[in-house]
């Protein structure tokens, strides 16, 4: 199963296996991760899953997949960088077997 | 105060009614009776009633009700910060449900605060994700033609169509049949069950309805715990999060709360919907010609015309915009109000597809975010799509009296609708 490496605000890194298919949010509500909020559950509605991709792993996810979450990004909590992506949007892949995505301080 | 869900007692929370009931520490400035759900401006027409909040009232005033006294916070923003703050704004006891306090239970997961609350969600939530409920997608299409096929009949023996009883209703009702693996032949008991209950405004009829439907509820669990399936009632019975099987009570609060959660709304936001289409051509030719944006369509209907309202208890003293409230005071975030707020939405009752994409308050926000949303947006993007190829253009039936009764889900009574 592909692993995912959250590393919070502090630096604090938690590596977790999510299944293909699923998306980096869930991974991380499944695992009580908590620098992820995603209230909406994957809507494109809240803007409370952003996250930092790795500099590393940018390439592999590429940025926004849909207008609606390029215009939601605007809306994040945090400041916004090329970087940043919801989460919620990211679905696991075999590519992707070691993401590290860097959390946020806050999501509201 | 943590709470035991597999122990559940009734909330000792007091409960404020009436003018001689107002808390000292309330302002008298900020005491309001704003009519909200009950007076007469309000049902003359709700939504616009709401929008008029913005410019009647402050945004936090304290509304004197014989429904209950309690805070009404009308400001998108607040509501954002009220929602996401379960510290402060606590979901315990804010639930207005009545219960038989002898076999009292909790409607699991909204009663229950974080961190318990997540252990609930994650049993429900694959089903309810936008992938989850795609799988639906060609069962509520078909459930949808249905329902026509039978109104097309009925019109053409010369009848009119009722939108409320022959769409409006019947079809989430359908869906949550499928969703929860029930058969669908208990469709029209469930209708029956919950208009009763929801709308009858009679408590002994009310709490017929309701051990009605406990004891069919009671007796699906059972059924799928013995038989288990891949509905949601069976996924429900069967879970045991960290490896502790959910007790029975919790078991009923969850089935019992997806019920009622999940019927009503979907029922009066299609009936607000289909009234404003059948008043607005232009709206509805908008739509066909853009079939490519149905899901902005969607939210941007779910934005104006949202049904209900998120309550919660205050669990310390907490002060906003300089107004001091106190621990035990009870809140109702006025989501289809903050929907309206003009510091977010200018023009806030124009329907406009083509808004800057928001948080908006339908499904309210937080932790107790509703679970159903994805199920509701593809409930109606498809209620509109399938509707819409077979009855292009439909208005109200001419004479028509559109009328809305006091309550907690916002929707007119009736709609009779000719094309």
């Amino acid at each position: 199963m592909p692993q995912v490496t959250y590393v919070d605000h502090d630096g604090h890194e938690t590596r977790v296996d999510v299944p293909l298919g699923e998306n980096v949010m869930r991974g991380a509500l499944y695992s009580g991760i908590e620098g992820i909020v995603g209230e909406c559950g994957g809507g494109l509605s809240c803007a409370t899953c952003h996250c930092y991709i790795d500099e590393d792993w940018i390439d592999t996810t590429g940025g926004p997949s849909s207008d609606a979450e390029a215009e939601l990004l605007e809306q994040v909590a945090t400041k916004l960088r090329p970087t940043s992506r919801l989460s919620c949007q990211i679905e696991i892949t075999p590519a992707l077997d070691g993401l590290v995505v860097h959390l946020p301080e806050t999501q509201f | 105060m943590p709470i035991d869900a597999a122990n559940p007692v009734p909330p000792s929370f007091p409960r404020h009614v009436g003018m001689d009931q107002v808390p000292a520490h309330v302002p008298p400035e900020l005491i309001r009776q704003s009519g909200l759900t009950i007076g007469p401006d309000f049902l003359a027409n709700p939504h616009d009633f709401m929008a008029a909040l913005h410019e009647k009232q402050p945004p936090i005033y304290y509304d004197v009700s014989p429904m209950g006294n309690m805070w009404h916070l009308i400001k998108h923003e607040d509501a954002l910060f009220g929602l996401r703050h379960p510290d402060i704004f606590s979901n315990e006891g804010a639930t207005p449900f009545p219960r038989d306090p002898d076999d009292y239970f909790y409607f699991i997961p909204i009663e229950i605060d974080p961190p318990h609350h997540r252990k609930y969600r994650n049993i429900v939530d694959p089903v309810f994700s936008p992938q989850g409920v795609l799988k639906l997608e060609e069962q509520i299409r078909q459930r949808a033609n249905d329902l026509i096929d039978a109104i097309e009949a009925k019109v053409a023996a010369g009848e009119t169509c009722e939108f409320t009883e022959d769409y409006g209703r019947p079809l989430p009702v359908s869906v949550f049949l499928d969703i929860m693996g029930l058969p669908q032949d208990m469709r029209d008991e469930f209708v029956d069950w919950a208009v009763q209950l929801l709308h009858s405004n009679d408590r002994a009829i009310m709490a017929d309805s309701m051990r009605k439907i406990t004891a069919y509820l009671k007796q699906a669990i059972e059924e799928k715990k013995a038989n288990p399936d891949d509905g949601v009632v069976s996924r429900i019975a069967h879970s045991a999060p960290d490896g502790v099987p959910l007790s029975d009570k919790e078991i009923f609060g969850f089935v019992c709360f997806l019920f009622i959660g999940g019927l009503d709304t979907v029922f009066a936001t299609l009936n607000n919907i289909w009234l404003y289409l059948a008043q607005h051509p232009d709206k509805l030719a908008e739509i066909h010609a853009r079939p490519q944006d149905i899901d902005k369509i969607v939210e941007e209907l779910l934005r104006r015309w949202s049904v209900t309202f998120s309550g919660r208890v205050l669990d310390k003293d907490y002060e906003m915009r300089g107004v001091q409230m106190k621990k035990g005071d009870r809140v109702t975030f006025i989501l289809p109000a903050c929907n309206f707020d003009p510091e977010v939405f200018p023009n806030p009752r124009e329907v406009d597809f083509d808004r800057p994409r928001k948080t908006i308050l339908a499904f309210t926000v937080g932790v107790h975010s509703c679970m159903g949303a994805h199920l509701a947006r593809l409930e109606v993007k498809i209620a509109l799509q399938e509707w819409l190829k077979r009855i292009p253009a439909f208005s109200v039936k001419p004479g028509t009296q559109i009328e809305y009764r006091p309550g907690g889900v916002i929707g007119p009574e009736h709609l009779p609708l000719v094309w």
